[in-house]
């Protein structure tokens, strides 16, 4: 329901008055946040400053902002959480304006690491999102304490007299303009759910909470099980578990996605499946940035990128992780745990058989048909994917082309 | 070989045809067939063969046999 800054401006109790990130996502993301000055440095002269790390997942948090300055470490994770040994990592740092008035003209990252280093330390357990799936686990507990602080509940939309309500009535709210059809089973046994503004629900929906259909976004039947987040503007049914599906993504028809995490733009096709539980139930393995990682969990689906699209029946192995702009074309058995960007899969292959142009006209129709239009900062974006992410392709479609050209 | 003989060998392997009713003229999509899958697998085919990284919007772009002749040729002479 809140993203994960404004989770972290609520445990403050502070507005964002900036937000530092990777320059080459700087323009695209300063279309979503209009109204707040991004990788600009002013912002770090005018005031105290409570400088967050942006992975702090601040669920059950609170961030003093009074008090002397302090670095505030996290203290170390249990065994077994899925996080990296990589040592002490930051959560956030206080500090007067006074100490940034002579550093405010240095690189943010000389900043917090002089900080990091002068500041009187202290430790505090706090969760940070390392890993996509640190997401997924955590969402169901973000749900109920974002529905908690929300206030709302009951039916402001129309519920048809014919959609049941499982559980107290009191953990659920439907947004005003979201519609919710005959023969729908909410079950809020389990935690609270929320169909926000404009969402509509078809019949032959089982929705478990916790859960959040985003605006405008259509359950078109199936059954969205616990710990789903999904929207805005996304079209969704058969079975989703625990997944996180970001806005205008498409999984109409049916197929299993459980523990999965889709970017924006996505369209699944029918029937596509992903794995997150091995047979030996033993813990899933992801590629990460050119390593294997062990999870160190059992529940671990997929990982789609932005404006990836992938065909009827296409079957998704448990922790496969798919880039942005990826094309699959089913072939019966299991895609790649690993496809880079821009790849189009086929025959189980990846290859190099997207032409970047082709690429963005595909993702100029999916954006005009939900009547958005790709800004010059997206096409951008988009282009510096690729290119971050080419020497991955072209070893994949380097390493399977033999196999390929074997098959023909 | 030269250059020539295996485009169009691996095309006539590619495409399931006899190499003798390959020739340079010929379009891959319009005079030969090839589907669009089949274009990717002569792309990654011409790789294979001459252990090169051709640039895919350009190979794509490529329509005659003789285009991809001729692309190859100025790649290796690269």
């Amino acid at each position: 329901m809140t993203s994960l800054a404004e989770k972290i401006a609520r445990a403050a109790g502070l507005p964002v008055s900036g937000y530092f990130v990777r320059e080459y996502l700087a323009d695209t993301f300063a279309q979503r946040v209009s109204d707040v000055a991004v990788n600009n440095a002013e912002v770090l002269k005018r005031d105290d400053l409570l400088l967050v790390n942006a992975r702090v997942l601040a669920i059950g948090l609170t961030i003093e902002t009074g008090g002397a300055e302090r670095a505030v470490w996290v203290a170390e994770p249990p065994k077994g959480s899925g996080h990296p040994d990589v040592g002490r990592q930051l959560a956030w740092l206080r500090v007067s304006k006074e100490t940034m008035k002579p550093l405010a003209e240095k690189p943010l990252s000389e900043i917090v690491a002089h900080l990091a280093e002068k500041l009187p330390g202290e430790e505090k357990e706090v969760i940070l999102a390392d890993y996509l799936w640190n997401l997924i686990h955590h969402n169901p507990d973000a749900l109920k304490e974002d529905f908690a602080l929300l206030g709302k509940k009951g039916v402001e939309g129309r519920m048809h007299e014919q959609a049941a309500v499982v559980g107290d009535a009191r953990n659920l709210w439907i947004a005003p303009g979201a519609v919710v059809h005959p023969f729908v089973a909410i079950d809020v046994t389990g935690g609270p759910v929320v169909i926000d503004e404009g969402a509509e629900v078809h019949p032959h929906t089982r929705i478990e909470g916790p859960g959040y259909i985003g605006k405008k976004t259509i359950l078109v039947g199936g059954k969205i099980r616990e710990g789903c987040s999904i929207g805005p503007v996304c079209r969704v049914g058969g079975e989703v578990e625990e997944s996180i599906i970001h806005g205008y993504s498409n999984k109409y028809h049916d197929g299993f996605l459980g523990h999965a995490y889709v970017g924006e733009w996505v369209n699944l096709g029918a029937l596509t499946t992903n794995s997150d539980l091995k047979n030996d139930y033993t813990g899933v393995k992801v590629y990460v940035c050119g390593k294997v990682v062990d999870s160190e969990d059992t529940k671990v689906g997929c990982f789609i990128g932005d404006h990836t699209k992938t065909s009827i029946g296409t079957l998704f192995n448990t922790g496969t992780v798919v880039g942005c702009m990826v094309n699959c074309v089913a072939h019966g058995g299991l895609m790649p745990k690993h496809i880079p960007s821009c790849a189009l899969v086929i025959k189980g292959a990846i290859t190099r058989g997207q032409k970047f142009s082709d690429i963005i006209t595909t993702a100029r129709t999916a954006t005009g048909r939900r009547k958005h239009q790709l800004t010059e900062a997206d096409v951008a974006l988009l282009e510096h994917v690729r290119k971050l992410t080419r020497p991955e392709l072209v070893e994949a479609s380097r390493r399977d082309r033999g196999a390929l050209v074997g098959q023909a | 070989m030269t250059v020539e003989e295996r485009v169009i060998n691996v095309t006539a392997k590619v495409l399931h045809m006899d190499p003798t009713e390959i020739t340079l003229d010929k379009s891959f999509t319009e005079d030969l067939g090839a589907q669009s899958v089949q274009s990717i697998e002569l792309v990654a085919a011409f790789e294979e063969e001459f252990d090169i990284e051709m640039d895919e919007d350009e190979a794509l772009a490529v329509t005659t046999v003789g285009g991809a002749v001729n692309y190859i040729k100025t790649y290796l002479d690269k």
